[in-house]
């Protein structure tokens, strides 16, 4: 909202220094460019290249330590690390339970999100109030902690089952199970998804709501019609942030899942670590970053679009 | 503000009020539950199931966290080393946050999304890769190899959420302090620096939270020979009884909660939504 305020002063008084301003700008960058380009491009590149096969070079070391590492044998590489993960039992089992935690999951805390947002931009209030700063406090909890402690309550010597079992009830037993890695990713990822999806809903303007309510619109109507429209780039933003987030998510399904199957990035350290298995290790860590980028996506075109609008409103 | 008083008016039925009530407790319970019940567990001396309460109260597992030579080193380790990683990532990261904020220079959204990109690989498949390059580079085992990956998670704070701060002070206030006299270092000390703090100070907080948090990389890196408070934690949960996590957990805790007071505010005021929005 802000940007289209300055927006307009910019273009008029800064026409004439952008030439300028842009090569100081562009070195003013490099800093975090230079940082991320050589410790997260270069050893994804590397990464890349020793999951098609090429094991010499700085690839050397891990492809001697490593077990079942295939050598290239094309002038591009070979996919046999790909085959062998595409085959492995454990890989469909993992890739099934990565992809429904992040779908429902993320699906839950959009919904969750939403539900607290709209609550607090149509009616709040104290209770509104409160609520949203109890959303927040995951947000400075370490994962390690947040693990650890819904671990311990949702265990079989836990509060719940220690709760229940005062009424005779026989509370089941979450930890390690799939479930819990859900209760985990909704329970992290509730306060940031909360954060944007309420900004956004905050920033829509009163006179649009009332003018819906005095054309005669209900509720549900205004919801759907006003504010998740208005609002919708901060939703996607959510969504996408949230969907990235669980799907590479290791704390949690380490300390809250089951053995197996478990998700992917529980599995990726595991090959790499325990199975002393590094080619499949990096092939799974691509397939989590492929499936991230097409979240991504999603999230640059709510971005564009948004841009768009702002530059006709 | 007549019609919102309609709306209030009408939502507060004792039905609706109530399912609302119930709604909150519910999701106090699901949010606060385990973290009461895992704080409980530090003064307790063991807790038998299917008892509804423990056996006994003590401060022991405190003392022997305390007495503990490997889980204080740990402690000093995380307190020496996420101020460092954040002092880093501003000088890093703020000039360009600057830049990407308020100059237009040929690949500034590449730069923005450039920064996203790096975020979305997964955290553990990036430290398995690197692995190759630190070994390379002797940063394996060491402070500076640990200083470094905790820096990776802190950049897209950094940049970000300061960028979208400087850009959001009003050109014309600046304009007009330089036309009153002011030198172009007083007006961005005075009007641009101190306008975009609330949105830096947020970045900081974050960024400290998220160095201080670090558990994967820091343990892939840093173990056997450094270990932080995050990464004992890994080793207490093995290997020591739930009441000595407990203790640690809230040891953990504590920078967090005191960093609430500082920043809660401009964090529910919208400067981290306000940042995570490229413009």
């Amino acid at each position: 909202m802000t940007s289209t305020k300055s927006g307009v002063t910019v273009e008029s008084l800064g026409a004439k220094k952008a030439p300028r301003l842009s090569i100081i700008g562009f070195f003013m960058a490099l800093p975090p460019l230079l940082l991320v380009v050589f410790f997260v491009g270069l050893p994804v590149l590397i990464a890349f290249t020793f999951s098609l096969g090429f094991t010499t070079g700085p690839n050397r070391v891990l492809s001697i330590i490593g077990q079942e590492i295939h050598k290239k044998d094309h002038w591009w590489g070979t996919f046999a690390a790909y085959k062998d993960v595409y085959h492995d039992p454990r890989f469909a089992g993992d890739m099934r339970t990565t992809i429904a935690i992040t779908v429902i999951s993320t699906t839950l805390v959009l919904l969750m999100a939403l539900g607290i947002g709209i609550y607090q931009r149509m009616i709040g209030g104290r209770l509104a109030s409160v609520m949203t700063a109890l959303t927040l406090v995951p947000l400075f909890v370490p994962v390690v902690i947040a693990a650890w402690a819904i671990h311990t309550f949702y265990a079989g010597d836990g509060f719940m089952r220690t709760f229940f079992s005062q009424f005779g009830i026989n509370f089941p037993t979450i930890t390690s199970t799939v479930s819990a890695i859900a209760i985990g990713t909704i329970w992290t990822s509730l306060p940031f998804a909360i954060l944007m999806v309420t900004s956004g809903l905050q920033s829509i303007p009163d006179a649009l709501i009332e003018t819906a309510q005095d054309a005669g619109a209900g509720f549900f109507r205004i919801i759907r019609t006003v504010l998740i429209p208005l609002a919708i780039t901060p939703i996607v933003i959510a969504g996408t942030f949230t969907g990235i987030g669980i799907l590479g998510s290791f704390t949690i399904p380490l300390f809250l899942g089951p053995n197996q199957p478990t998700m992917l990035g529980v599995e990726i350290s595991n090959f790499f670590g325990a199975y002393n298995r590094p080619q499949q290790s990096i092939v799974m860590a691509f397939i989590v970053f492929a499936s991230a980028s097409g979240i991504a996506l999603i999230y640059i075109w709510a971005n564009v679009r948004s841009a768009k609008q702002s530059g006709r409103i | 503000m007549a019609k919102q008083e309609k709306s209030r008016a009408k939502s507060s039925s004792p039905i609706v009020k109530f399912f609302l009530v119930l709604f909150m407790l519910a999701m106090a319970f699901f949010i606060l539950g385990p973290l009461l019940w895992l704080a409980i567990h530090a003064f307790v001396t063991n807790w038998t199931y299917p008892n509804i309460y423990p056996d006994g109260w003590t401060w022991h597992w405190w003392t022997q966290v305390f007495a503990d030579s490997a889980l204080e080193h740990s402690i000093r380790n995380s307190l020496i080393i996420s101020p460092i990683v954040v002092l880093l990532s501003m000088i890093i990261c703020l000039p360009a946050a600057y830049a990407a904020g308020r100059m237009q220079y040929a690949g500034r959204k590449t730069f923005l999304i450039g920064m996203f990109a790096a975020n979305s690989f997964p955290k553990i498949g990036l430290f398995a890769s690197i692995a190759t390059l630190y070994y390379a580079l002797n940063l394996m085992g060491t402070i500076v190899g640990v200083i470094i990956i905790q820096l990776l998670g802190t950049i897209i704070y950094m940049t970000w959420i300061p960028a979208a701060a400087f850009a959001s002070v009003p050109r014309n206030l600046e304009e007009a302090a330089r036309d009153a006299g002011a030198s172009k270092f007083r007006v961005f000390r005075t009007i641009t620096l101190r306008l975009a703090m609330p949105g830096i100070l947020v970045a900081i907080v974050m960024s400290f939270l998220a160095s201080f948090d670090e558990a994967q990389g820091t343990y892939l890196v840093g173990a056997p020979s450094i270990y932080t408070m995050p990464t004992e934690m890994y080793a207490l949960v093995e290997n020591y009884p739930i009441q000595v996590a407990a203790v640690f957990s809230l040891l953990l805790a504590l920078p967090s909660v005191l960093l609430i007071g500082l920043a809660r505010k401009h964090i529910v005021g919208g400067q981290l939504a306000e940042g995570f929005q490229i413009k």
